[in-house]
């Protein structure tokens, strides 16, 4: 029981952390399918800088860093070049899991795994009996992250700037009218994003597990983004989104351990996605994108 | 300060308004017009929006801008707010001169404008709407909710029936949002409000309130620029009047009172001669056994987001007969083109297409009954600018079964056919797989008549379709309608333009708020058709 | 004919810049991109049995991606093509393992119909919440997607599990060999016919016949096809199928090809690389034969490196998403006006 609790919470912090980063794209109109990409980019930059200058808070800078300036780059192709957001974003992903892969290679001359000997500091340790074992096993990232959500919804429920990036995402026409440029708010919406999203990764890779693995994000980034749509787009939603989506894992894990019969732990990792698309449907959720919604691919492309 | 003029006017009316200048002589300060705009011209491509447009209002009253849809009175609205930039020309706003298309330096300059369909996010509350919009005021990055309902509602207070300022814009009233709208506007102590077609969705006392705070606003000093389509609303809210038509000012700011309305209308819907009563005249004469080709009974259909739904319309059209169908725009026309297409649900009443009841029936079985359209915008619903002219050409090959095709079709054949249409109706090509964009708009045009006056046409709706074409290419679409006549299909003619109207129809029906409010029969009184259109006359 | 040639033109060019950020980040890792380069040709082209392995690769990729064509021509982005392929892999080892003493035809056909009816009915459901709700399809398709991956991991973990497997990955039993159409090469003359008369068939319904150029108007402009009667949702809802069903084929031949066997999470990009395939060949039949036979190559080109350079084959996963970035960018001459 213990155990199932503290490996929810363990999960649920990167998924949080990048379900956030998926609202903050989402308020803005751009349905952000890069989140995987950056998250892992953010796993192996934290891990491999970490190794190389032995400190944790270099990590995780440069691992915002670099997501942050790969987000820029997507800003690029997607508002400048106006390329397609959705394949635009799988190549992003694409581009996060085989660069790391390759570095990975490259580097380390390894196709599986890297260790580090360092690791996010433990702030409750020592604790051996009980719920403390939950608690014990945390990283600073984790006990952080509760207030990062509350951070980001004071930015995005409760601030102007939350304001307009919500008014550019739904209603850009109304953003320009009161002469914001929906484009800026687009980048730093994304800036945020690939800030957000280096902190999800980094939690996984030096949080939890002081070591970087080839393809170790295994499709959180896009339960990430389940998260945000199942939140409602809200980050408190999102957030609890994640939790539960961590509790599910944490489930599946626990019944791969205890081979119970009766519920396979793939219907139980199938929960997400199903409810997902009952929430897509009852909630009406239209095609909502940054760009050009309604004409067809071959208009989109038509240099005009 | 001399009598300000627009340095390149060219209009023989006098520009009849009482000079700030004179008045003010006696304070020796010189006060700036409220909007003042030189030369300003804007093009979307090869569409002239505006042409050389100079407009001078004075401060402290309410103007009127009035004109036909696609005079450029929006566009116009928007090149004062800072959202389009103009392609030459200046605006000034208060004295400071606004410069090109920058929205924050109308709206420090003091202006601020009221959108046609808003421009509040429907999800927002009203407290986050007015608060996104503020320039000024709230101050904090961050705000506690409760404070910031707090504080707007003093400025809602009064001016605006809203119960609570955490209700979603969405469901809002229409009027309470257009209020909403003025109060935003008003709140960053805007000096000049500029509402563009403020009435277009409220009901007839909705429209009393707004002008009574209109009044209201002007008597605290504010200037009011309103763009209006009834002449009855001017004449109740407006001290001057401007008229746009085909992107140019064809009446400079006039005084209201003193100016005889039929001046006015003449000036929106332009002058010109035309002919009428011979075409009317051959109609009767091929008139002989001929029959229905469209009726409809009792249409009722619902309304849209942006255009009034139709009442109780009633319609014939008889074979070698066309029907005209006037109105200012958003009036009602889409809808009954759409009902007659069955592109929309009708709510009661029957539509027959020939000898066949259609009411129930698919797009697709209207024009296998022999419907054909010519829509209202030829690039979005007219052709796909990115296909190729044989597949636009060829699309209503598309549709319905037909006997004896084989499944497997040669386009070989569908590419000559195409070629061969485009052809005989003189369109400029290259190649017929050249992708339909790449046409002049009268080129396009001509591609959708070839397409759509193929044989069997019962009857053909023809939605605007002359708009934005050259002289060439409206005389060709004209002379092509009146063949069709001749050859005894049935015409419905739908348009803005009252000289194309009576020059082709047997007999013409005036929309106004979805309901056919007025016929007529040549020769046609101009000043009737445009007082029914404008609702001066009911 | 001009624009499809410029069209082609860059997307040549957007693909070459991919190549050249590729080729750059390998050089600064200290590759060798000449003994890169020439090891792809030779594991792509040359070497003893490259052109039959770039085949076998190029096969799932070009099926999926033509179904990816007809949604993307339809106007729809249905990504799901991972799914459909995976639930379609999932029946035909269903039938033929459930029908072991069946004759090899007889199950083999009735495995590839099973295969094209589940990844179709994989399609239509997020196919039919689009036309009729206007539910998001890249988010329905995704999910689809997701849960395709589940029922193959699940099957391949529970009910059909290889008993007498390892426990490292979780694999299906070998399907006997009576139902196999190739060898482990998976090239054969079947395999080529089916491949070949699919493709035939798909380009004479998308180019020569009513249907499909119902699809390419409703796809380009669906107001306009809509006023010129095409019902627009029917439409949408066979390119769906079609793409489901085509998914679902590849599926079924990759199992009775060169798989025999069906691994958890096997060739996992393959959906998504069908989606670049799809846009590299402009989502015209030849010319996604000739990307899917390019990527195809690539595939086998990663495969076949290690003999010769010690190149991950994770930088095709970079190449292809690298690709995938830069292959939509649209080259505008204009500025869009302010317009609401």
């Amino acid at each position: 029981m213990e155990q199932i609790l503290a490996t929810t919470l363990r999960s649920a912090a990167p998924l949080a952390l990048v379900a956030l980063a998926g609202v903050f794209a989402f308020r803005a109109g751009i349905f952000h399918l890069g989140l995987e990409g950056l998250m892992i980019t953010g796993a192996f930059v934290s891990v491999a800088v970490g190794d190389a200058t032995g400190s944790v808070a270099v990590a995780i800078l440069a691992a915002t860093a670099v997501c942050m300036a790969l987000s820029v780059l997507f800003w690029l192709v997607i508002e400048p070049l106006r390329a397609n957001v959705i394949i635009a974003g799988l190549g992003l992903t694409s581009i996060g899991l085989g660069g790391t892969a390759f570095a990975l290679a490259a580097v380390y001359d390894t196709r599986g795994s890297i260790r580090t000997d360092i690791a996010l500091p433990r702030p409750v340790r020592g604790v051996n009996e009980g719920f403390g074992v939950i608690f014990s096993e945390l990283s600073l990232l984790v006990w952080i992250t509760p207030l990062i959500v509350f951070l980001a919804w004071v930015t995005l429920r409760r601030s102007r700037f939350g304001l307009r990036l919500a008014a550019v995402g739904e209603y850009p026409f109304a953003a320009r009218s009161v002469g914001i440029n929906p484009s800026v708010m687009r980048l730093k919406a994304l800036l945020i994003a690939g800030a957000l999203c280096a902190l999800g990764g980094a939690e996984l890779s030096v949080g939890a597990l002081s070591s970087f693995t080839e393809n170790m994000t295994a499709g959180r980034g896009f339960i990430a983004f389940v998260a945000v749509i199942f939140g409602a787009w809200h980050p408190i939603g999102a957030a609890l989104a994640g939790l539960f989506f961590g509790f599910a894992e944490a489930v599946g894990i626990q019944s791969q351990i205890n081979i119970s019969e009766s519920v396979p732990r793939e219907f139980v990792l199938m929960i997400p996605y199903v409810l997902t698309i009952f929430a897509v449907w009852l909630g009406g959720l239209r095609r909502r994108r940054s760009l050009e919604a309604e004409a067809g691919y071959a208009e989109l492309r038509e240099p005009d | 300060m001399a009598r300000w003029r627009c340095p390149s006017t060219r209009k023989s009316e006098p520009i009849d308004h009482s000079v700030p200048g004179e008045r003010l002589d006696e304070s020796a300060s010189p006060r700036e017009w409220a909007v003042r705009c030189e030369g300003v011209s804007v093009n979307f491509g090869a569409v002239r929006a505006l042409h050389n447009v100079c407009l001078a209002l004075e401060q402290g009253r309410i103007h009127a801008l009035v004109g036909q849809n696609g005079a450029g009175k929006t566009t116009l609205a928007r090149v004062l707010a800072g959202l389009q930039m103009p392609d030459i020309g200046e605006v000034h706003i208060l004295g400071r001169p606004i410069q090109g298309g920058n929205v924050r330096a109308a709206q420090a300059a003091g202006l601020a404008m009221v959108h046609q369909h808003f421009s509040l996010p429907p999800s927002f509350s009203v407290a986050e709407a007015l608060e996104l919009t503020a320039t000024k005021g709230g101050g904090a990055p961050i705000y506690r909710r409760r404070e910031l309902e707090r504080r707007w509602l003093a400025e809602v207070a009064g001016s605006c029936n809203v119960s609570s300022l955490s209700t979603r814009i969405r469901d809002l009233p229409v009027e309470t949002r257009q209020s909403l709208e003025i109060v935003r506007a008003l709140a960053s102590d805007a000096r000049v409000l500029l509402l563009d077609e403020p009435t277009a969705l409220l009901t007839p006392s909705a429209t009393d309130s707004l002008f009574d705070r209109l009044q209201i606003l002007r008597d605290t000093g504010v200037t009011v620029l309103v763009v209006l389509h009834k002449l009855r609303e001017v004449a109740a809210i407006a001290e001057t009047v401007s008229v746009l038509r085909d992107g140019e000012m064809a009446l400079g700011p006039v005084e209201t009172a003193t100016t005889p309305q039929g001046l006015i209308s003449d000036a929106i819907i332009g002058e010109g001669h035309y002919e009428s009563a011979d075409v009317a005249g051959q109609a009767v004469a091929t008139g002989v056994g001929r029959r229905t080709h469209l009726l409809m009974e009792e249409v009722s259909s619902k309304d849209s987001a942006f255009e009034r739904g139709l009442k109780n319309v009633n319609l014939r059209i008889d074979g070698g007969e066309t029907v005209g169908i006037a109105g200012v725009e958003g009036n009602g026309q889409r809808s009954l083109v759409s009902a007659v297409a069955g592109l929309t649900r009708i709510e009661g009443g029957s539509i027959r297409i020939g000898e066949s009841e259609a009411a129930a029936s698919s797009p697709a079985r209207r024009r296998m009954l022999g419907l054909r359209l010519v829509p209202f915008d030829r690039n979005t619903e007219g052709v796909s600018r990115s296909a190729s002219l044989w597949l636009n050409q060829s699309a209503l090959r598309l549709i319905g079964r037909r006997q004896g095709d084989s499944p497997i079709i040669s386009t070989r054949r569908y590419r000559e056919h195409a070629r061969k249409a485009l052809e005989r109706w003189k369109v400029r090509y290259e190649s017929v797989t050249q992708p339909a964009g790449s046409l002049s708009g009268g080129n396009i045009q001509r591609l959708i008549l070839s397409r759509e006056l193929s044989d069997g046409t019962e009857v053909l709706v023809a939605a605007q379709p002359t708009r934005g074409l050259d002289f060439a290419a409206t005389e060709f679409v004209r002379r092509s309608l009146g063949e069709l006549r001749s050859a005894g299909a049935g015409i419905l003619l739908v348009s803005s333009d009252l000289d194309e109207l009576f020059e082709l129809s047997d007999r013409l029906l005036v929309m106004l708020g979805g309901e056919v409010v007025a016929r007529f029969v040549p020769p046609y009184d101009r000043r009737a058709v445009g007082d029914a259109m404008t609702g001066a006359r009911r | 004919m001009t624009g499809r040639l410029s069209q082609a033109a860059v997307t040549v060019i957007l693909v070459a810049a991919a190549f050249g950020v590729v080729a750059l980040i390998m050089g600064i890792s200290g590759y060798s991109v000449t003994e890169v380069f020439s090891g792809s040709l030779q594991g792509a082209v040359t070497a003893k049995g490259a052109p039959s392995s770039t085949v076998r690769w190029a096969i799932p990729l070009f099926l999926i991606a033509l179904g990816v064509t007809i949604g993307f021509r339809a106007g729809f982005f249905n990504i799901g093509g991972q799914g459909q392929f995976y639930v379609g892999a999932c029946s035909a080892l269903a039938v033929s393992l459930g029908w072991r003493t069946g004759p090899g035809v007889l199950v083999i056909l009735l495995g590839t119909l099973a295969a094209m009816a589940s990844g179709a009915v994989w399609s239509f459901i997020p196919g039919y919440l689009r036309v009729r709700f206007g539910t998001d399809e890249v988010l329905t398709t995704l999910m689809m997607s997701f849960i395709g991956m589940l029922v193959l991991q699940y099957l391949t973990a529970g009910p059909m599990r290889n008993p007498a497997g390892s426990g490292q990955t979780a694999a299906s039993e070998r399907i006997p060999d009576a139902y196999r159409i190739t060898g482990s090469s998976g090239v054969s003359l079947t395999v080529l016919l089916i491949v070949g008369v699919t493709a035939a068939l798909i380009w004479i319904l998308l180019e020569r016949t009513r249907f499909g150029l119902r699809v390419d108007l409703a796809g380009r402009n669906a107001t306009m096809a809509r006023w010129q009667g095409i019902n627009v949702r029917r439409v949408g809802l066979a390119s769906f199928v079609l793409a489901g069903a085509l998914a679902g084929l590849a599926g079924a031949v990759e199992l009775y090809g060169p798989a025999a066997r069906l691994v958890t999470g096997f060739s996992p990009t393959v959906g998504f690389n069908a989606v670049v395939v799809a846009l590299v060949g402009l989502l015209s039949v030849p010319g996604v034969a000739a990307a899917a036979l390019f990527f195809g190559g690539l595939q086998s080109a990663v495969l076949f490196l290690p003999i010769v350079s010690d190149l991950p084959p994770s930088a095709l996963v970079l190449l292809h998403g690298t690709v995938a970035l830069l292959v939509t960018i649209r080259v505008r001459a204009k500025r869009r006006v302010a317009a609401a």
